[in-house]
């Protein structure tokens, strides 16, 4: 047999040491459970709990107050979650607190949030039914997300297609190159500013006639008042139409001559078809004009005769005496 | 049966025996007379002396654990879940299987090469010619010792791993030790520690049942003893392996 050299005190150590490390385990495992706390009960009806288990966290403020005990299905619309809190919150949570399902960070586990609300509701008691508000679905924000998304990407489309047309346009690099375009707009408002000023003297001045007018005095108010310049203005009207009547008339009379004259251009009779088409008339006409022609000529040398004639020479000296 | 291989042959012969063998353990074990006092002494071989060992591995698996995963979990921005992350690994699989196989290997060859001298000097048959079960003092104790020294050990091994975690999230990060308990913790449940806790006896009956079989009938001299020392190593790891893979699937079974 071998002998007994063991130290039974570093057993035990060693073996207390391995049973205390393993209640203490369980116990912390247990307290964050709460299953060794002092707790009471909560309750709240969902539509939807979003995946929640039991055992899941309840916070309070973001304060970590117990845990999901129980989610039992009451009808096909409504759930209802059982929740142990801890009694040192009792004094906290108010009965209009509102509870909501969320999760722990962006991926972690569901847990419930309870709200506090304003207003000085009464204290939890224990066993209360909690308000409770649907959690924003994540698809529906994924939803409205996407459709943000898609507008953000025409908007952005068209503002490329803009661009792209700003920068290629010619007439708008001219605009934007052209050094004298900044002289030419300054000139153009300080004209803009003259002819506002002017703009203003003359509603000014309009407003004064106006109300000179209304006054009774000023050319305006002549103008508008005098009952003889109406009258006068009146009988020049009745002159300008009695010149119209006539006028009218002369021109009957022209539009019935043009159409005699048209009328016998086109049967063939009458004056002045003779002197527009008959071509003996012409004819006539024509030798007529070349004896007066030859008769004037002929004319012409008896007076040169005449001028030497010594019977008359002396008149026409006196003549042309006179007239230098 | 017979047109079966060797290899095969030999192997469910092999389980046979060991099921016998466990099964006079049970028979034995729980009838008087009991040898306390060598059960202690078992208990405290076993069992005090490997936490050094055990601890050591332990502190440094936790310390290398978490420097390992810290470029994976700060890749995905969750480095924050380190302390959760190593707290479930630990508590969940490496420190029992962990502690098991460094248990496995100091324990279970050291019983085989132990039993193994004691068979081919002839010990074993001059203590039953003096009147004493040798089954009951070997066996029974070494097995029961090595069965509930090896939960403790797990224990305390996890505890060691945690404070190697913890300084290994110090090395990058500082987080008192305090928010860093606290993390891991909040992380676990008891569906993550009693499972894990309770594999341990089974891991620990196996490395002891299998250390005592194999010394036990260890024949062909000095040589035989080499052999039942290591192949008492290489199976008790194998079962410790297969016990874990049941014990998971039964865990995840509550789980679910």
């Amino acid at each position: 047999m071998k002998a007994r050299n063991i130290d039974v005190f570093k057993l035990g150590a060693f073996v207390l040491a391995g049973i205390v490390l393993l209640i203490f385990a369980l116990y912390t495992l247990g307290k964050n459970k709460n299953i060794f706390g002092t707790r009471f009960e909560l309750k709240a009806h969902f539509k939807d709990v979003n995946g929640l288990l039991v055992g899941n966290k309840v916070r309070f403020s973001g304060i970590e107050v117990g845990n999901v005990r129980k989610i039992q299905i009451l009808n096909d619309t409504m759930i209802e979650v059982a929740m142990n809190i801890d009694k040192e919150y009792k004094n906290y949570i108010r009965v209009n607190s509102i509870t909501q399902i969320g999760t722990d960070g962006l991926i972690g586990n569901r847990l419930i949030d309870i709200v506090p609300q304003k207003g000085n509701a009464v204290f939890v008691q224990g066993g209360e039914l909690l308000p409770s508000i649907e959690e924003i679905n994540n698809q529906e924000i994924l939803r409205t997300l996407y459709h943000t998304n898609e507008n953000i990407a025409l908007i952005s489309e068209e503002l490329l297609t803009t661009v792209r047309m700003i920068n290629s346009s010619t007439q708008l690099s001219r605009l934007l190159n052209d050094s004298t375009l900044v002289d030419n707009l300054s000139h153009s408002l300080y004209k803009l500013s003259e002819t506002t000023e002017n703009a203003s003297l003359f509603a000014k001045n309009a407003v004064q006639t106006l109300k000179l007018a209304s006054e009774g005095s000023g050319t305006l108010a002549t103008l508008l008042t005098d009952t003889s310049m109406a009258n006068e203005l009146r009988r020049a009207v009745s002159d300008i139409h009695a010149l119209e009547n006539n006028a009218n008339q002369l021109l009957n009379n022209l539009t019935s001559t043009v159409e005699t004259i048209s009328s016998e251009l086109h049967s063939g009779n009458g004056v002045a078809n003779t002197i527009l088409f008959d071509s003996t008339l012409s004819i006539k006409l024509k030798s007529t004009i070349e004896n007066v022609e030859r008769g004037t000529a002929a004319f012409e040398e008896n007076m040169e005769a005449l001028k030497s004639n010594f019977l008359f020479r002396r008149y026409f000296k006196n003549k042309e005496k006179e007239k230098n | 049966m017979m047109n079966l291989p060797v290899g095969i042959q030999s192997f469910l012969k092999e389980t046979g025996e060991i099921s016998r063998f466990s099964w006079r353990f049970f028979k034995e074990g729980f009838s008087p007379r009991f040898e306390l006092s060598e059960f202690i002494r078992q208990c405290f071989v076993l069992g005090y002396k490997s936490l050094p060992l055990v601890g050591l591995t332990a502190f440094i698996i936790g310390l290398v654990l978490t420097m390992q995963l810290r470029p994976t979990m700060e890749y995905y921005g969750v480095e924050v879940q380190i302390p959760a992350m190593v707290g479930v690994a630990i508590f969940r699989e490496i420190g029992p299987i962990l502690t098991a196989l460094i248990f496995a290997g100091k324990i279970g060859s050291s019983i085989g090469a132990e039993l193994g001298s004691m068979k081919v000097t002839e010990q074993i048959d001059a203590m039953e010619v003096s009147g004493t079960n040798p089954f009951k003092y070997l066996v029974v104790t070494r097995t029961l010792a090595t069965t509930l020294m090896l939960p403790i050990l797990t224990i305390i091994a996890d505890a060691i791993a945690l404070i190697g975690a913890y300084l290994g999230e110090n090395i990058y990060d500082t987080l008192p030790f305090n928010l860093f308990f606290r993390k891991v913790f909040l992380n676990l449940a008891y569906i993550d520690l009693i499972p894990a806790f309770i594999k341990t006896f089974f891991f620990g009956f196996a490395v002891g049942i299998i250390g005592c079989f194999k010394g036990y009938f260890t024949d062909k001299g000095t040589e035989g003893v080499g052999k039942a020392a290591n192949s008492s190593v290489v199976v008790s790891s194998v079962m410790i392996f297969l016990i874990d893979l049941v014990a998971v699937q039964i865990a995840d079974l509550f789980q679910r």
